[in-house]
C-alpha cells in the first residue's frame, strides 16, 4: 500500500529543487569567476620607471633638507662657528644615513637580498652625489607612485624635514647666557639683536 | 502549451540580452583584462577598486580599494599620492560598502593611466613580497 503523491506536488518539488540547483550554480560560477578575475601587474619596464621616480624623490628630499641646513649655516649665527659646524655636520651625516636607509628599503621592496640592497644603495648614492637631482636640467614626466613606493618617499620626506628643522632650531638658538638673573636697572636704549633672525625656506 | 513555450523562450532571450549587456567581454575571467573602477562620491573623495554593483541594492561594493592622498609636503613628482585602504587605524578589511545615494559618478580606470600603472606596480610589489 503506497502513498499517492499528486503529480502537481511532484512538479512543484522538482521545480524547487531545480531552482535551488540553479542558485547554487550561480554562486559557484560567481565564486570561480571572482577568484579568477584578471589582475594586472606591472612589467619590468614600468617597475623601472617607478623605481627611478622613487630614487629621484628620495634624493630630492635629501637635497632639499641638506640645502636648508647649508643655507642656515651660512648665516651669521649667535652660536660659535665650531658649534654651528658640529650641528650642521651631524645633521648632514644623519641625512646621508637616512638616504642610505631609504635606498636600502627601496632595494629590499623590489626583491633584492640584503647584501644586494646595500650595494644598490651605495651605488645610487654615489650616482646622485656626482649628479644631484637639483642640477639636472631635464625634467622627467611625473610618476604616480605605487603605495609601497610612496610610503618610502613619504617617510624619507618626513624624517629629512624633521632633521633639517631640528638643525635649524639648534643653529639659530640664542647663545647660552651667563646668568639668567634680570638686570636691576633697565637699559634706557634698546639694543639690536646680536644675530639676525634667519628666514626658513 | 505552445504559448507557454513561446513565453519561456522569450523570457530566456530577454534574460540573455539583459545579462549580455551587463557583461564586459574585456573583463571576463581567464581571458579579459582587469577592470578597475573609480567611484567619485558627493563629498569629493574618490576610491578606486573592483566594483560590485548589485541591482536593487542600496549599496555598491568596492574591493581592493585605493584612494588619493594629499602629498604636497612629500617630495614626489605629483602633489598627490596613492594609498591602499587597509592601513588606517581601524585597519578595515578589503571591502567597502558605499551608499548608492552618495555616489556622484562611476568611471572605468584605463590600465595605462597613472592610477592604473601605480596599482599594477603595487600588485607586482605584493607578488615580490610573497
Amino acid at each position: 500500500m503506497g502513498v499517492r503523491i499528486p503529480i502537481g506536488t511532484v512538479r512543484i518539488v522538482l521545480a524547487v529543487i531545480a531552482a535551488v540547483i540553479v542558485v547554487v550554480l550561480i554562486f559557484i560560477v560567481g565564486a570561480v569567476a571572482h577568484s579568477n578575475e584578471p589582475i594586472a601587474t606591472a612589467n619590468p619596464a614600468q617597475m623601472k620607471v617607478q623605481q627611478t621616480a622613487v630614487e629621484r624623490d628620495v634624493e630630492r628630499a635629501y637635497e632639499q633638507s641638506a640645502q636648508q641646513i647649508t643655507k642656515v649655516r651660512a648665516l651669521n649665527l649667535a652660536i660659535s662657528a665650531a658649534q654651528a659646524d658640529q650641528i650642521a655636520t651631524k645633521a648632514i651625516t644623519d641625512l646621508r644615513t637616512l638616504r642610505h636607509s631609504a635606498f636600502q628599503s627601496l632595494g629590499q621592496i623590489t626583491g633584492m637580498a640584503a647584501a644586494e640592497a646595500e650595494a644598490y644603495s651605495t651605488t645610487t648614492e654615489t650616482r646622485f652625489d656626482q649628479a644631484p637631482v637639483s642640477r639636472q636640467t631635464a625634467s622627467p614626466s611625473p610618476v604616480l607612485l605605487a603605495p609601497r613606493f610612496y610610503a618610502v618617499v613619504s617617510r624619507m620626506s618626513e624624517l629629512a624635514t624633521l632633521i633639517a628643522d631640528q638643525a635649524t632650531t639648534q643653529l639659530t638658538a640664542p647663545p647660552p647666557s651667563a646668568s639668567p638673573v634680570p638686570s636691576v636697572a633697565p637699559s634706557p636704549t634698546a639694543r639690536p639683536s646680536a644675530s639676525p633672525s634667519p628666514t626658513r625656506p | 502549451m505552445t504559448l507557454v513555450r513561446v513565453l519561456v523562450a522569450a523570457g530566456a532571450i530577454a534574460l540573455g540580452a539583459l545579462l549580455g549587456a551587463a557583461v564586459d567581454p574585456q573583463s571576463l575571467p581567464f581571458v579579459g583584462t582587469e577592470r578597475i573602477s573609480a567611484v567619485f562620491l558627493l563629498d569629493g573623495q574618490a576610491y578606486f577598486g573592483h566594483l560590485e554593483d548589485t541591482p536593487f541594492s542600496g549599496t555598491i561594493v568596492l574591493r581592493d580599494v585605493y584612494y588619493i592622498n594629499d602629498a604636497s609636503k612629500v617630495t614626489t613628482d605629483l602633489p598627490v599620492g596613492l594609498l591602499k585602504r587597509g592601513n588606517e587605524l581601524h585597519q578595515p578589511v578589503d571591502v567597502m560598502y558605499i551608499r548608492r545615494d552618495k555616489v556622484l559618478a562611476i568611471e572605468r580606470v584605463t590600465p595605462g593611466s597613472p592610477i592604473g600603472l601605480a596599482i599594477a606596480a603595487q600588485r607586482s610589489l605584493d607578488r615580490t613580497a610573497k
